[in-house]
């Protein structure tokens, strides 16, 4: 498994919006698509708990390679909180109660959108990060807020 | 500060940015989407997290539990 790549991004965007799927970008993967300079691994994909869309996330990810059995998909549809996928083209994270957000209609009316992918808001980021509470998060939180912080002057102030 | 007074809320400046991250972010908002990309997302083995092709869990507690039970302290995913 390689790491996760531009063009795979671009299959996500493109899979879901012929589907129909309701989601954003977010963790640090949503960071790096508003220009976070740092790492990170896998996509986390933050997704609107509902049945419809829950079916249009496993239709989705069949369009995308994920070999999911009627049971993974019927997990995934029934409206886990979490959901951790290995077993595809590239990992991905699917997650519907992200903490530190509340609903998904309210991160999606503050969402940016960047370059056609649809991504949390640095807040709502940092709010999910502050709320997890991880020693990985605690560390990364200092210069991530710093980023937000840079990255409101400068929308207010485009280049 | 309450969460709708949160967002977008203008620092006015910079200026408390440390002068190397505030050069890493300038650095960064020069580099077009893909290139950003590139350099962002790596891959390495993570132990425990790596070794299953699909979980699912009902709630975010009982993902964090998992993961403070299976996974080495080092990867971080512990709470605080």
């Amino acid at each position: 498994m390689g790491a996760f790549e531009y063009r795979q991004a671009l299959e996500i965007r493109n899979a879901f919006s012929l589907r129909g799927v309701r989601y954003l970008f977010i963790g640090k993967s949503g960071a790096i698509l508003l220009g976070y300079p740092d790492t990170t691994q896998d996509a986390d994909l933050f997704l609107d708990k509902s049945a419809d869309n829950g079916r249009a996330i496993v239709a989705a990810l069949g369009d995308l390679g994920f070999p999911l059995t009627e049971a993974q998909g019927h997990e995934i549809e029934e409206g886990k909180d979490f959901v951790q996928l290995r077993n595809g083209p590239f990992d991905l994270d699917l997650v519907f109660a992200p903490d530190g957000i509340e609903r998904f209609d309210d991160a999606w009316a503050r969402h940016v959108d960047v370059e056609g992918f649809p991504v949390c808001h640095p807040d709502d980021i940092i709010a999910s990060k502050a709320a997890a509470n991880r020693v990985k998060d605690r560390e990364s939180l200092p210069r991530l807020r710093a980023f937000r912080d840079y990255w409101v002057a400068r929308r207010g102030h485009p280049t | 500060m309450n969460l709708e007074a949160r967002y977008d809320r203008d620092m006015g400046a910079t200026s408390d940015i440390p002068a190397d991250w505030l050069a890493d972010f300038e650095a960064a908002a020069q580099r077009p989407l893909p290139l950003r990309m590139r350099y962002a997302f790596i891959h390495t083995h993570k132990p425990g997290l790596d070794e299953g092709l699909f979980r699912a869990f009902d709630t975010m507690a009982e993902y964090r539990d998992w993961c403070e039970r299976t996974l080495p302290s080092w990867l971080g995913y512990g709470r605080v």
